[in-house]
Order: structure tokens, then sequence, then C-alpha cells
């Protein structure tokens, strides 16, 4: 190939490739904006970080009450058999779509928290079920 | 969120271990699986106290290997023979086989770093990393070492995030997967950055051959200062 040919080629794919760095490094800078943001929410128990994959065990751990409570908030009477099951596996078991169980849980945690004088860092209950997320991440 | 991974959690969940170690062993022989994620999501689970976390870390170290060992060996078996026909064949009218030459002696130099970097920086080359590696063939015994550092890294890394970080692990998920583009694009960019100084620098040298013509080489070496051709043009040629 022409010397010439070959450096204009070469020319045009450096910018492309330019260009798709410069478009990742904003990417990667949103991601970790984003990250900063969620992280903050969760960090202050703010009860819209909670996500369809996460189990019942796993919110009681994060948000810092008891398990059996929140079971009992969702109509669960034995929860040995669901323990490992996902709030996504949840609400396909009782027909019901996965962000009112969701909706359940915030409600069952804010109330828990009345009642027991939350003492963790001030509370930002968002809005239920709809604080802001990730584009992309209402169904995950 | 990757389509597979609502599933892939599930079955985390519910059969525990053997998933997990199925799973990166699956991702880590080339299929589209993002284990790294998984690794996330496992490291969270640990924090909440459904894993351990230090039977996480060989479990996963230990998948992926055997997981790059059977590319490896793919690669090997059926790789060499793909190249081999492409070398030969008059259908392959994209690639030179020249070009295919120079490409496996640029990869023979350089594939212990290719192999250690593709097992953390690089995931999504990964694959073929190991594929070219068993086809080349890049001795398994140089190959193994690099691939087991790599992957202590690729293990280690996602297992201590979703750890540390626990329900923020999906937004540590898109940091991880979006520098790792950003470092890719960069390394593509820089390496066409030098091919284009390389081809420049070859661009400058034949307009100076062509410019000057036989007869300047002719008369530097007589030690005469000027020649015919450069007298034409406007005399800011490189002479020395």
């Amino acid at each position: 190939m022409n010397v010439r040919v070959k450096s204009v080629i070469l020319g045009v794919l450096l910018c492309l490739a330019l260009g798709a760095t410069i478009v990742a490094a904003v990417t990667t800078f949103k991601a970790i904006q984003q990250f900063r943001q969620e992280r903050a929410l969760t960090a202050s128990g703010d009860v819209s970080t909670i996500r369809p994959w996460m189990t019942v065990p796993f919110i009681a751990h994060v948000y810092h009450v008891p398990e059996n409570y929140l079971y009992q908030s969702l109509r669960i009477s034995n929860p040995q058999p669901v323990r490992h099951a996902t709030l996504r596996v949840l609400a396909d078991r009782s027909n019901r779509p996965v962000n009112d169980v969701i909706h359940d849980l915030q409600k069952a945690i804010l109330i828990y928290r009345k009642q027991h004088s939350w003492s963790g860092p001030p509370m930002h209950t968002g809005q239920l079920n709809g604080a802001p997320r990730a584009p992309g991440r209402e169904n995950s | 969120m990757s389509v597979f991974l609502p599933a892939l959690l599930n079955w985390l969940l519910a059969y525990g271990y053997p998933v997990i170690w199925l799973t990166i062993y699956v991702a880590s022989a080339g299929f589209p699986i993002p284990s790294a994620l998984v690794l996330l999501a496992a490291g969270a689970f640990a924090q909440a106290g459904d894993f351990n976390i230090f039977l996480l870390a060989p479990l996963a170290i230990t998948a992926s290997v055997s997981g790059d060992s059977t590319g490896y060996y793919i690669g090997r078996r059926w790789g060499s023979k793909v190249i081999d026909w492409l070398e030969t064949s008059r259908w392959n009218r994209f690639i030179s086989a020249s070009a295919i030459e120079r490409g496996r002696v640029r990869f023979k130099r350089q594939a212990g770093w290719a192999v250690f970097l593709t097992r953390f920086l690089f995931p999504a080359l990964g694959g073929i990393v190991n594929l070219l590696a068993g086809a080349d063939p890049f001795p398994y015994r140089y190959f193994l070492p690099c691939d087991i550092f790599g992957e202590i890294l690729s293990a280690v890394i996602p297992l201590s995030l979703g750890y540390a970080f626990g329900a923020s692990w999906e937004a540590v998920g898109d940091v991880l997967g979006s520098f790792s583009v950003f470092a890719l694009a960069l390394l593509v960019a820089s390496i066409l950055a030098s091919y284009l100084l390389r081809t420049a620098r070859r661009l400058k040298l034949e307009e100076a051959r062509r410019v000057k013509g036989p007869g300047a080489i002719q008369t530097r070496s007589s030690g005469a200062t000027i020649t015919d051709s450069s007298r034409r043009t406007s005399g800011n040629l490189p002479l020395s």
C-alpha cells in the first residue's frame, strides 16, 4: 500500500481512537460520580437503593432491620426455604411485580425506623421505590 | 446490568460455590459472561455473611486458570490449523501471509504481557488471547505463571471491592467496566500514534529521496554541497 494512503488511514483511525478515549474517559468520570452518589445514599440508609437482586437477609444486614420483621412485612410465614431467594424470585413466586415487593420493604423499613428511633446516619428516604438511579437500572 | 446477570445471581444464591466456579470457568474459557460482576456480587454477599471471602478467592482463581487453560488447549488443538489455513488459503484476500507472520512474531514477543494484562485490565480480550497463545504456540510453562498472576489480580480486585462496597457493587462494576474501555482505547490510540509516527518518518524519507534523486547520493558521497535536483527546489531539504 502507498505510504501516503497508509498514513491517511492511520490518521483517521488515530482520530477515531482518540475520540473513543475521550468518550471512555468521560464515561468513567460519570461512573465514578454515580458510584459516589450511590455510596452516599447507601451509607445514609436511603431505602431507594433497594434492588431486585437483593435478598431479605442482605437488606436486613444493610439497613439494620431484623430479618423476621421484613419477612412478616412480605407475609412470608416460613422464611427458611426462601432465605437465598432474591426479591425478583420472591415477586415471581407471589405473582407480583418486583417493584411492589420493593415498595412493601421500603415502607416496612421506614415504619421500623420510626418505631425504633433510627440512630444511624441522617436518614434520606428519597422517594419510595423511585429515587434517582442510573438509567437502565430500573429493571435490574 | 447484563441480560444474564439476574439469572446468574439467582443461581449463585440458590446453589452457592459450585455455580460460582462454573460461571467463572465458562467465562474464562471464552464465553461472554460478566465474571467480574459475578465476583463483585459474590463479594457483596460475602459481606452480608452468605459466602466466605477466603474461600471465594481461591475458588475464583482455580476456576479462571482452568478456563484459561481450556481456551489455550482449544487454541493449540484447532487454532494453529486455522492460522495455517489463513496463510495458505486462496480464499483469504483480506490478510496477507506476510501480515499474519508479522503478527505472529509480534505476538510471540509480547505474549507474556498480553496474557497478564488481559486477565484483569482488558478482560474482554482474554478469551481471544488464550486461543492465540495456544495457536502460536506460546509455551504453556510461560503461559501458566503469567495467567496465574493475572488471575490473582482479576479475582482479588472485584472480590475485595464487592466486599468493601457491598450494596453499591453495581456502581463499582460500572466504574471498572468503563475504566477498562478507557484503558483499551488509550492503548489502541498510543499504538496507532506510534505507527503513524513511523509511517510519517518513512514518508518524509521517501519524499526526500524522490526530490533529491539518485544524483544526490552520488554528490553527497563525493563531498559536494549541493545537487542538481535540490537546486531546483526551494533549498530547504535536509542535506546533512
